[in-house]
């Protein structure tokens, strides 16, 4: 690897404006700024990210800049501060927009365009851009105009009916799911129109459904129902082919592992740790007993794992060739050797909240080492960059611009 | 037509087992690029999981999971442990842009594909390889399912959440998430390498953790740790309220109000009732606290509705609600059907199969569905005809 090789980033030299707000649209952009983009948010103090808005705060005290939210999401990125209730800021925004390569907003459809930053507006500034609306319901449709949260997404995907515990009604996944999914559909598909720019030229306008990016990561739940008229029931963490697979009890607090044995071979090693002739038990020889007992070979499994530390239970099981691993809760996650020992974790310096520990690029590239470059940005912190560098303004311009709040 | 989408001209060899490399070349094929699958000889995994057409049960051409990864895809049989099929895979390389599979590090490693002995023969070709752990590390060589990645990336601890289920353990959410995250993770960073190489010339691994993945899309959960100090659980009953599945005269649907003009909207779309000023209901937290007495309010009155009633009013006040569907009220929303989502696939053995569309349309370059997932071996001849000899069929 030569030195000149190590040092190109994969996005180096595009230029990414961000007006989205929450998870979804911060999500996308933040893919871009792991490549190497040069992402630009475009905020207003009258309606700051609803992330700069909740906790966690370190040491409980609030401030827009210190959500632990809104520094997850925004590392690797720039922000500059316009009262879009001003036309001229209205107008710089559509001006540094002109100048960039791809624009990002996540509102209901029809908003932007009555911002005056519609499609049509930008591509006619600048026919190269890559615009990418990430709403909840997609810009045409009866429901189009809907307001979304990636909550009840799930819910309307299906997704909510599908999983949950056995005998129990639907259930939340547990994170906003439909936000970081759609995000990441949209990283993909403005990916690929820049791709394709490289050759025509020409940009084009992404309209992308949070809704639809969730159904198309459901085919086990969509296809039993457009191929046989089922909708599969509510298995807990069980598979449908599977046994056992589960996340059993472990010893001490409310402590669990998830055991998946794939197939017979597995079985037999499996049995053989937990003793006690169960490998011999002809209830469980084959895959299709086992699912057909389940529960008596559940209950044998989680009285062993119950007994037993789950970390000692994963490194025996994972021996012998076995899926065992624990369950990591929040603090097992940022302590694990293995995630730390791989660089995954960040620490970056922040004007607000020192240096705090964030999940960082989960991919790796062999001939560059792809790193989060900055911290989140304060709120503003790159108005006299985007101003003064980016749209040529002289100092006297700046000076006025932040003394009419316009900025 | 193909040549059109944004990713025509690229070629993709992929071998992925099951879901996470098998999604990730199921976007670039959607989106125009040309792929090949890689199986070996007993065929994929996901030909094995169904669901199954009625008349159809265990038949490995007819299973749906295989058949929606893997439209738009041409099929090859190849064991590359087998030192011929090696050298057929490495000529099928040699004519590509992109290679990806999840192999496990013994796998790959064991038939001479991992990423060393590839980038020596191919120093031009982007090769991704999508793991539950990564290439590195202590867990670098653990086993893992879904099940596993949705624990070890901490997905698990925090689910269901809003739950009072204390002896229920942590829940994997339906259908196989962890794989499908680390699957988009993929195509999003293979697209990132294959931007680096218009400008290098070379290609380069590209390595996924899927733990890292999940990981890195907790919401609050990791930054509430690394902030405060603070686990999150699947336990606990939110502090803000109302936000959760309520029942309604034929269904369930998930409120949810946020901000505080968000809840004014909904108590006026409750026909502004005298409770709703009661001082316990002050403000989302103070809501959150006094749950137990504003839940069945609010389900008092939304009994007397419909979900499709309660979602098109919440609809016009701008509020996120949205229904609890089941599948079959997905399948036929007519929003999706005013979006043409829905596509249905004609297979020569499983017939017509109505399958997930497009999650995104692009103005120019269109997503499409070109060719059912194929037969097992369909394509040898026509893509490994070439290398007829060292084939040896």
């Amino acid at each position: 690897m030569s030195l000149q090789l190590a040092r190109v980033l994969p996005l180096e030299g595009i230029r990414v404006i961000d007006m989205s707000w929450m998870w979804a649209g911060p999500y996308c952009s933040l893919q871009l700024a792991h490549l190497g983009a040069e992402v630009i948010r475009i905020e207003t103090n009258q309606r700051p990210c609803m992330n700069r808005r909740v906790p966690p705060y370190p040491d409980g005290v609030p401030g827009l800049n210190r959500g632990g939210s809104f520094n997850q999401w925004n590392q690797g990125k720039g922000s500059v501060l316009l009262d879009m209730k001003k036309p001229e800021a209205v107008g710089l925004a559509r001006e540094l927009i002109a100048k960039s390569d791809v624009f990002i907003e996540n509102y209901a459809a029809g908003v932007i365009d009555r911002l005056g930053l519609g499609y049509d507006v930008l591509s006619g500034l600048n026919p190269r851009l890559v615009m990418v609306s990430l709403s909840g319901y997609g810009l045409t449709g009866p429901y189009r105009h809907r307001v979304a949260f990636g909550t009840p997404l799930t819910m309307i995907s299906g997704l909510g009916s599908l999983s949950g515990y056995i005998g129990r009604g639907p259930s939340e996944v547990g994170i906003s799911y439909g936000d970081p999914n759609g995000g990441l559909h949209g990283a993909f598909a403005l990916l690929a129109a820049l791709w394709k720019r490289e050759e025509t030229g020409r940009g084009q306008y992404i309209d992308v459904s949070q809704w639809e990016s969730l159904v198309a990561i459901l085919p086990e739940g969509v296809l039993p129902y457009t191929m046989r008229g089922e909708q599969p029931e509510r298995m807990g963490n069980r598979d449908f082919f599977m046994a056992p697979h589960g996340i059993y009890r472990a010893l001490g607090d409310d402590r669990w592992i998830s055991i998946a044995v794939r197939d017979d071979r597995e079985w037999q090693r499996f049995a053989r740790i937990i003793g006690g002739g169960l490998a011999e038990d002809g209830r469980f020889t084959k895959q299709a007993d086992r699912k057909a007992n389940e529960d008596a070979v559940e209950g044998i499994v989680e009285g062993w794992t119950s007994q037993r530390d789950e970390w000692l239970v994963a490194e025996q099981l994972q021996a012998a060739g076995i899926a065992a691993v624990p369950v990591m809760d929040m603090r097992d996650v940022a302590e694990d050797q293995h995630m730390n020992e791989r660089g995954f974790f960040v620490r970056l310096e922040h004007p607000e909240v020192g240096r705090q520990k964030h999940a960082g690029i989960p991919w790796k590239l062999s001939e560059t080492t792809l790193t989060v470059r900055r911290a989140a940005p304060c709120m503003g912190e790159d108005n006299e960059y985007v101003i003064k560098e980016l749209l040529g303004r002289s100092e006297e311009e700046y000076q006025r611009l932040l003394d009419e709040q316009v900025l | 037509m193909a040549t059109d989408q944004a990713l025509a001209g690229l070629r993709v060899v992929e071998c992925g087992g099951m879901v996470s490399a098998a999604y990730a070349a199921k976007l670039m094929a959607d989106l125009g690029a040309e792929v090949v699958k890689v199986e070996p000889g007993s065929g994929d995994a996901s030909r094995r999981r169904g669901p199954f057409p009625r008349g159809h049960d265990d038949d490995p051409e007819a299973s749906g999971l295989f058949l929606y990864l893997n439209a738009n895809k041409k099929g090859v049989t190849l064991d590359p442990g087998r030192a011929q099929d090696r050298e057929t895979l490495l000529e099928l390389l040699a004519d590509a842009d992109v290679f990806i599979h999840n192999l496990s590090i013994d796998e790959a490693t064991g038939a001479g594909i991992d990423y060393a002995s590839i980038h020596e023969r191919l120093p031009s070709l982007v090769y991704t390889w999508v793991t539950p752990f990564g290439l590195s590390g202590p867990h670098a060589r653990w086993q893992a399912e879904n099940i596993s990645v949705a624990a070890a990336g901490g997905w698990a601890s925090v689910t269901p959440g809003n739950s009072l289920l204390a002896d229920e353990p942590p829940l994997v959410a339906f259908g196989r998430q962890a794989d499908f995250q680390a699957a988009a993770h993929a195509a999003v960073v293979t697209m990132g390498a294959l931007f680096a190489r218009k400008r290098t010339g070379r290609g380069q691994l590209v390595e996924v953790s899927a733990q890292e993945c999940i990981a890195a899309a907790l919401e609050l959960a990791l930054v509430n740790f690394t902030y405060t100090g603070a686990v999150a659980s699947r336990l606990g009953i939110r502090t803000s309220a109302p936000m959760e599945i309520m029942e309604c005269k034929d269904g369930l649907i998930f409120v949810m109000t946020a901000d505080p003009h968000q809840w004014d909207a909904f108590v006026h779309m409750m026909g502004d009732p005298e409770w709703a000023s009661w001082e316990i209901f002050d403000d989302r937290f103070k809501r959150g606290e006094n749950r137990d007495a504003l839940r069945p309010l609010i389900e008092d009155w939304l009994m007397a509705h419909t979900v499709q009633e309660v979602f098109d009013m919440a609809g016009e006040a701008r509020l996120p609600f949205a229904p609890v569907s089941d599948v079959g009220d997905l399948v036929n929303s007519p929003h999706l059907k005013a979006r043409g989502f829905f596509v249905r696939a004609r297979h020569p053995v499983a017939g017509g199969v109505t399958m997930p569309g497009a999650p995104y349309v692009l103005s120019e370059t269109p997503w499409s569905l070109r060719s059912p997932a194929p037969l097992l071996g369909q394509h040898n001849d026509e893509v490994l005809g070439r290398f007829r000899k060292k084939v040896g069929v």
